[in-house]
């Protein structure tokens, strides 16, 4: 018995772990892009059906074709999922997914049924990336792009490096999920659209909880950025029209800037909110008369920018207000300044749009590169 | 004599009378001229002369016997002395007059020259055999430091240790091994500094041995350590005569054994096989760098080609996207499961390695080119394995090869196949469990009864310095705890 007794204990420890369930990497097929459409059913017009697309990277050395492209229209995404199994010879397996793409057509209608079943999965990343496509994501997914071969991989990549570049907020399943469920903050994502030769990011979506509501111009991404978050290295590009003159061109990188949040009670109750951004950078470009050397010419610039940046957050705000999303978590710091019990009674929906907001911002100059 | 039994037994039938060692009732013959002869019978190196008009016999074994010395100690003085001087000149105090005849025949077998005159025997030891002389390790090679290592000559290993060693506190008892070889063996302590308890639990452990023969230090070990089925050599073996000093002054105690250049040292932990005299000689931030490169080479050797297996077979998640392609591509053209494959490529590689280790270096050469060309491309090529499988199998091979000691380098290798198997079978969790099962394994050997984990279990953080680091010189001021020195200070100097 002394024997049998460890040898026991060591079956049952590789019996229980139940691995039998091998996934050799050359029978897999990875879905490295997956997209979401609904369509109108065909027969009957008032139903909606899900079209879904997936990317399939391939990896036969001889083969033209980098990559596959199965889709198909289902009435729920597990009855999709068997018929894009049955498309191919390789058992077609999600622990390689990247991003997920929503086309606006079903980003209205709601997603979070579908970043839900992302979670749900445990070989999916957390990282899986989250973006909303402007128009039919299955032909944005589904389109050869000649010099970018690798459409998942394209995109991912794209996103990633527009995200280090903090034009736009990093979206991951992991994000989604916290600010669907987090009340005092709604939910963005990056927006992309289908050029002719390649793919582009178009602008920010705004969710109220996973309905898109509205979304960020792209010329007003780096705003949105510097008001929703800390950048650690962005770039800016601003025209100062004044009256009677030409427009300044000035293009500032390098961008490192801090968002403050300040809340406090005013007299009668009400909540006053206080964004405050402080922008640092570096001068690239600028096609102006002032002189940058003179310690109070590059002050006069600084003022001016600041008071452009102030107008366009100004702006945003307003509209966001306006469609009554909080996207840029205002409605966190305000729970923080009270209880939970306090902030439980509030409907911070209807708090939102009446609220004081008050955006100040500060710009400076740093560097402004070596010759004047 | 339990194993002349099992040796008549197992072979002929009839036992032959002269197989028989000495029998009791023999040792308290006085020796005798014709008794010993007859003792030596057939033995074609027995060489007798005599000097019939002094009434003077020699008897010894030509060639153990050092003809300078033969010619100073023997010619000389009885071919001078006259008939009645040769009792006066056998008084002089190096000629020892023996009782009795074992002794006398061990005598010569020990390399004297036995001296018979008027029923008295006298021997005298001359013995200088001819020996390998001292030269450079081969397995233990370095690139700064002394380059003498031991030979097979016990006199020889002794007195380079001894010259290291100038202190009469260093000590040496001789044991005997082998029921029919007598090999000596020398347990080396230096007192004060070394713990007498381990001194005794070898020397007991040598003492206890009844064998016919033992022809190594590496097969001494063998039978002297505690867990003889264990796969990890429990005492390292060294032929460097710097590292034997070493563990001498660190408190450990050493063997030596005649006929074999390695000395065993004990006790030792599992983490000694990974530490280089090398490691000494240098800067010690280089000491460290390399010291860390051993271990990480350990972890490399152990589960690189493991975790190919379990993350080809099990985990593609685990894969970064870029070398996700690359690797599938690869795989596509194979035709086996990513175990298989594995265990082919490994296979090869250990025949390699036994087929270079045991032919001349200029056919050596041959099979490293051949070995070279067949993995590296054609194994390729032919779709047999995938590029990166040979990477992971080469690297992990080297890796091995990075470790100082060859014994413990080759137990390494050994187990990695369990793990292979194990990850073919379960992923990482049997990677995982392989893991845990050699780590469990690893705490429950012990070295001479010490912990074999030392100084991490037990842990003893004043010991890692010496361990997982090459700490400078002057942080390392204790001998190591495993050695239970009476004398734990080994470093005083102030700055």
């Amino acid at each position: 018995m002394g024997k049998i007794k460890p040898l026991a204990a060591a079956a049952l420890i590789a019996l229980l772990a139940g691995c039998g369930d091998q996934r050799v990497l050359e029978s897999l097929a990875f879905v490295n892009a997956t997209s979401y459409d609904l369509v109108q059913d065909k027969e009957d017009g008032a139903k909606e059906n899900l079209l879904i697309c997936i990317d399939v990277p391939k990896s036969d050395p001889e083969g033209k074709m980098k990559r596959e492209v199965l889709s198909t229209v289902a009435r729920s995404k597990k009855d999709a999922h068997l018929q894009l199994a049955k498309q191919t010879e390789l058992m077609l397996v999600s622990g390689q997914l990247r991003s997920s793409l929503f086309g606006l057509s079903i980003a209205r209608s709601g997603i979070w049924n579908y970043v839900r079943a992302l979670v749900r999965d445990p070989s999916i990343s957390q990282n899986v990336k989250v973006a909303v496509v402007n128009g039919n994501a299955g032909e944005l997914l589904a389109k050869r792009y000649p010099e970018h071969p690798m459409t998942g991989q394209y995109i991912d990549r794209l996103l990633e490096k527009e995200a280090d570049k903090m034009s736009v907020p990093r979206v991951t399943v992991y994000d989604f999920t916290r600010d669907f469920y987090d009340d005092g903050i709604d939910a963005v994502a990056p927006i992309l659209k289908q050029g002719k030769k390649n793919i582009e990011v178009n602008g920010i979506a705004l969710f109220d909880q996973d309905r898109y509501i509205t979304r960020i111009e792209p010329d007003q991404m780096p705003i949105f950025a510097l008001l929703r978050q800390n950048v650690k290295n962005g770039e800016l590009s601003i025209d100062i029209k004044k009256s009677g003159e030409e427009a300044e061109q000035i293009m500032i990188n390098s961008i490192v800037s801090r968002r403050k949040v300040k809340v406090r009670r005013g007299e009668n109750g009400n909540f006053i909110v206080n964004i405050h951004f402080r922008v640092m950078g570096t001068l690239r470009e600028y096609l102006g008369d002032l002189d940058m050397s003179d310690d109070r010419h590059r002050r006069e610039l600084e003022k001016r920018v600041t008071a452009s940046l102030l107008k366009d957050a100004d702006a945003m705000v307003a509209m966001l207000r306006k469609h009554n999303v909080d996207s840029l978590g205002i409605g966190k710091r305000v729970r923080n300044s009270m209880s939970y019990k306090e902030w439980s009674k509030t409907d911070w929906n209807a708090v939102y749009p009446k609220l004081d907001i008050k955006v100040t911002g500060e710009m400076i100059i740093k560097d402004f590169g070596k010759v004047y | 004599m339990n194993i002349f039994r099992r040796m008549n037994r197992a072979g002929n039938k009839k036992p032959e009378p002269e197989m028989r060692p000495a029998a009791p009732e023999e040792q308290d013959v006085k020796p005798e001229l014709s008794h010993t002869l007859n003792e030596f019978k057939d033995c074609a190196d027995l060489v007798h002369q005599s000097l019939p008009d002094k009434g003077v016999h020699f008897i010894f074994i030509g060639h153990l016997i050092g003809l300078e010395a033969f010619a100073r100690e023997i010619t000389v003085p009885f071919e001078n002395a006259s008939p009645d001087d040769i009792a006066q000149v056998l008084g002089r105090s190096q000629y020892r007059e023996i009782g009795d005849s074992k002794t006398l025949i061990k005598d010569i077998l020990d390399g004297s020259v036995a001296i018979f005159h008027d029923g008295r025997a006298y021997a005298i030891n001359l013995c200088k055999p001819e020996t390998r002389s001292i030269q450079q390790s081969e397995t233990e090679a370095v690139i700064n430091g002394p380059h003498d290592s031991f030979n097979e000559s016990a006199i020889t290993n002794l007195s380079l240790i001894r010259r290291r060693v100038k202190s009469a506190q260093l000590k040496i008892a001789r044991l005997e091994v082998g029921e029919v070889t007598k090999t000596e063996v020398y347990v080396l302590y230096i007192v004060g500094i070394a713990n007498m308890e381990y001194v005794n639990e070898m020397s007991r452990r040598i003492q206890n041995i009844e064998v016919d023969a033992v022809h190594d230090g590496n097969m001494l070990v063998q039978i002297i350590d505690d867990q003889p089925n264990s796969v990890f050599p429990l005492f390292p073996t060294t032929e460097r005569v710097d590292s034997a000093v070493s563990r001498l002054t660190a408190g450990r105690i050493l063997v030596v054994m005649d006929g074999s250049p390695s000395v065993i040292s004990a006790p030792a932990s599992f983490f000694e096989f990974f530490s280089s005299p090398d490691d000494y000689y240098q800067r010690w931030m280089l000491g460290t760098g390399l010291r860390i490169l051993r271990f990480a080479a350990l972890i490399v050797t152990i589960t690189f080609t493991a975790l190919y297996v379990a993350v080809t077979t099990f985990h593609y998640e685990m894969i970064p996207e870029d070398l996700l392609l690359t690797l599938t591509e690869s795989r596509s053209k194979v035709p086996f499961p990513p175990i298989y494959e594995a265990l082919l490529m490994e296979l090869t590689i250990e025949l390699l390695r036994e087929a270079g280790a045991r032919l001349p270096t200029k056919i050596g050469q041959t099979i490293g080119i051949v070995g070279g060309i067949v993995i590296g491309q054609a194994a390729v090529q032919a779709g047999l394995t995938s590029n990166i499988l040979i990477i992971a199998v080469a690297s992990s091979a080297i890796a091995s090869f990075v470790i100082p000691s060859y014994v413990m380098s080759a137990s390494i290798r050994l187990i990695r196949f369990g793990l292979i198997i194990m990850s073919g079978m379960l992923g990482v969790l049997g990677l995982m469990m392989s893991l845990a099962l050699i780590i469990i394994h690893l705490s429950g050997l012990t070295s001479l009864k010490s912990s074999y984990l030392t100084p991490v279990a037990p842990n003893k953080l004043s010991d890692w310095k010496d361990i997982f680091v090459r700490a400078p010189f002057w942080m390392l001021r204790t001998r190591p705890t495993q050695s239970k020195s009476p004398n734990k200070v080994k470093n005083k100097m102030r700055e």
